[in-house]
């Protein structure tokens, strides 16, 4: 078995050690014996999108996300071609903006997203932004569990028609829907850094079963040694209230 | 008179009588009068240092410097760069009708607070030492700091020093029209280089977005650059650093040679930043290379502890200064263990997601023998490791104490790092287990 992921705009949507998540997702796949390559696509590139498992777009300072947004739009139909074709997306902060309806900013100015789902942001003022650790339950193919990150972002997304997670502690989508990010059978997009995949070992394997569906079918992994990693989302998740 | 000034010097006495330093005096000056900073009579010289890393340092050396210079001279030397630093600073250095008792005032002043309080503290000098991804969760992102920053400096009419070779420094230059600009410049080197993994921002011209083009890197985006389409950094440093030597631990400015106080690339910066100012105040050189050959790096920059065998201690705080403390470990010779602490309170920064912006990786050496984590995150810190296929090496111990006490167990040269809220007290357990 292989895994192809392509990571888009690695050098410009990399904040928040979000960099981090490809190397978990490497790793993982490489210890079950999965011969893994992590293709970079930057602003002008050409490359074969439908040719991936994994489609990963990380969260970006702003100048870095106008720069890059341009050239996402081009690539709007490659990337419906990869949907349709069962590719699986990790989008998180900016990513995850970018794939709804619009981005309205402070001054009320609407840039269009890519429109693939009927969520849309608006840019919250300023001096207020939602940032702090965050504790979730979410519901992801069929398991129930919890997950911890950071959270740090102005927008607020609403419309979401079916929400990553439950909050159980911070903010999520807006200030206080009490929900994170969004999800369906193939897309998980959500606000929360961390990054997200080292203190959620679960997220990951599921994103990995879901990127290896599209040419193998349903995979089974043996599990791995994730005492480390659980102890980690443990002292959060105590730290929050939310170990019960 | 003014009770307030009393009463916060009344206090700093007091506490100076208990053997105690501290930002209280400044803290209970803000509190009685919010106007308390715009008080003060500034001294003739006032050298204000802001930037992302070396600000203690720097301001430090040109403090010491303009004291070898034969200026009475008063600094927040230990880096408390906030508002209640500075007011302590001014309050316990002035008399009784707020006149600042110095001829010059070198103040390290936070990015954030430098623009809340920039014109209240009158300075003739702002050095900016450079610009790297910081503290996201309490700083925002970088671009809104330096705009912040470019606000204030707009109508600045006296000397600014700049960071020739930080595109996020020399664009200050750009909106400054009234300021009279000196920049500062390193050569190529032992340790530059035709490219890099560790850039994160300024990759594009402020002026007009173009990728820039770099001759060479030193250590993340700083470096020779400048854009093929504006020439936006193209400059004519006033002081160019023209050769580094290694090994005799120097650098040369117009054929006069300095001494690098911790041969390291980024103390080139720092001793090149020290230089400009002196300059810019037609002061002579060399009072600033004695203070580089006595200068002791302390409180937790490069600091040594006689453990049971050498422990070095430094702090780090966002990628760009914990990749130079890896690079500086992996340079010393020899097997060793390392600790880090890892923190997240309000200092530090809640979000520790930085650590996977530095390179770890550098530590996967086979001298580096063991990796104890610690502090607030420790598991953060052992995970960051464990997916650098270093897992057989990591060893977890919450508390700090037993942190340190197992590093002097070893026997072996040890390298303690730090982020900031975890620095003081680890400092306190190395002292208390060297005596031991």
């Amino acid at each position: 078995m292989n895994l192809k992921i392509l990571w888009m705009y690695h050098d410009l949507m990399d904040l928040y050690g979000d960099k981090g998540n490809a190397e978990v997702l490497r790793v993982r796949a490489e210890k079950r014996g999965i011969e893994t390559t992590i293709d970079t696509c930057d602003i002008g590139q050409t490359v074969n999108m439908d040719d991936y498992d994994l489609f990963f777009l990380g969260g970006g300072a702003d100048k870095e996300q106008n720069l890059i947004f341009e050239d996402l739009l081009k690539r709007k139909e490659d990337i419906r071609k990869a949907m349709d074709d069962h590719t699986a997306f990790l989008l998180i902060c900016g990513g995850y903006q970018l794939f709804g309806k619009y981005y309205k900013d402070q001054d009320g100015n609407v840039v269009d997203g890519l429109g693939f789902f009927d969520y849309y942001t608006e840019a919250s003022d300023r001096s207020h932004r939602c940032i702090g650790n965050i504790a979730v339950e979410t519901t992801m193919d069929g398991e129930t569990f919890k997950a911890v990150g950071f959270e740090n972002h102005g927008g607020q997304t609403k419309n979401v028609a079916s929400p990553f997670a439950k909050v159980l502690h911070g903010y999520g989508n807006t200030w206080d829907g009490g929900q994170e990010g969004f999800l369906n059978d193939q897309v998980l997009a959500t606000y929360m850094h961390g990054p997200l995949l080292p203190k959620n070992p679960k997220i990951a394997d599921k994103i990995l079963e879901r990127a290896l569906k599209k040419r193998y079918g349903k995979v089974t992994f043996d599990p791995l040694d994730d005492t480390l990693e659980m102890k980690a989302q443990e002292v959060m998740l105590k730290r929050l209230h939310c170990e019960h | 008179m003014n009770n307030s000034l009393k009463l916060v010097q009344w206090t700093h006495k007091v506490l100076k009588k208990m053997g105690r330093g501290g930002s209280l005096p400044g803290e209970l000056g803000l509190r009685l009068d919010p106007h308390f900073l715009e008080k003060f009579q500034m001294p003739g010289i006032v050298v204000l240092v802001t930037g992302t890393n070396g600000k203690t340092t720097t301001s430090n050396l040109i403090a010491e410097s303009l004291r070898a210079s034969g200026l009475k001279v008063i600094n927040n030397r230990r880096g408390d760069n906030l508002n209640v630093g500075i007011a302590t600073l001014l309050a316990c250095n002035s008399d009784a009708d707020f006149h600042v008792q110095a001829q010059a005032a070198v103040i390290e002043v936070d990015e954030l607070t430098l623009y809340r309080q920039f014109k209240n503290l009158h300075p003739t000098h702002l050095v900016v030492t450079n610009f790297f991804r910081d503290q996201l969760d309490r700083a925002g992102e970088m671009e809104t700091i330096i705009r912040k920053i470019q606000d204030v400096t707009a109508d600045f009419t006296g000397d600014l020093i700049l960071n020739g070779d930080d595109p996020n420094t020399l664009r200050i230059a750009d909106t400054a029209k009234k300021a009279k600009v000196h920049t500062f410049s390193v050569c190529r080197n032992a340790v530059s280089q035709d490219s890099t993994d560790e850039a994160s921002e300024g990759k594009f011209c402020p002026r007009c977005g173009n990728p820039l083009k770099y001759e060479y890197y030193q250590y993340s985006h700083i470096g020779r650059f400048h854009c093929e389409k504006d020439d936006f950094g193209v400059i004519h440093p006033d002081i160019q650093v023209s050769e580094i030597n290694y090994d005799t631990e120097s650098f040369t400015v117009d054929g006069q040679q300095f001494h690098n106080f911790i041969n390291t690339i980024y103390a080139v910066y720092n001793c090149a930043s020290v230089l400009t100012v002196l300059k810019s105040l037609h002061f002579d050189l060399k009072a600033a290379d004695q203070v580089f050959r006595t200068f002791v790096m302390k409180e937790g920059r490069n600091e040594e502890f006689a453990l049971s065998q050498p422990c070095v201690i430094n702090l780090i705080k966002n990628p760009t200064g914990a990749n130079e403390v890896m690079k500086y470990i992996n340079a010393q010779e020899g097997d060793k263990n390392i600790c880090i602490f890892l923190n997240d309170n309000d200092q530090d920064g809640h979000d520790v997601s930085w650590i996977w912006d530095a390179h770890f990786e550098r530590l996967n050496t086979p001298e580096v023998k063991k990796i104890v984590c610690s502090g607030l995150r420790a598991y953060d810190m052992a995970l960051r490791l464990k997916y650098e296929g270093l897992e057989d090496r990591i060893l977890v111990i919450e508390n700090s104490s037993e942190a340190i006490h197992w590093l002097n167990e070893q026997n072996l040269k040890s390298y303690v790092i730090a982020t900031y809220t975890a620095l003081h007290p680890t400092r306190a357990i190395l002292r208390k287990e060297a005596s031991k």
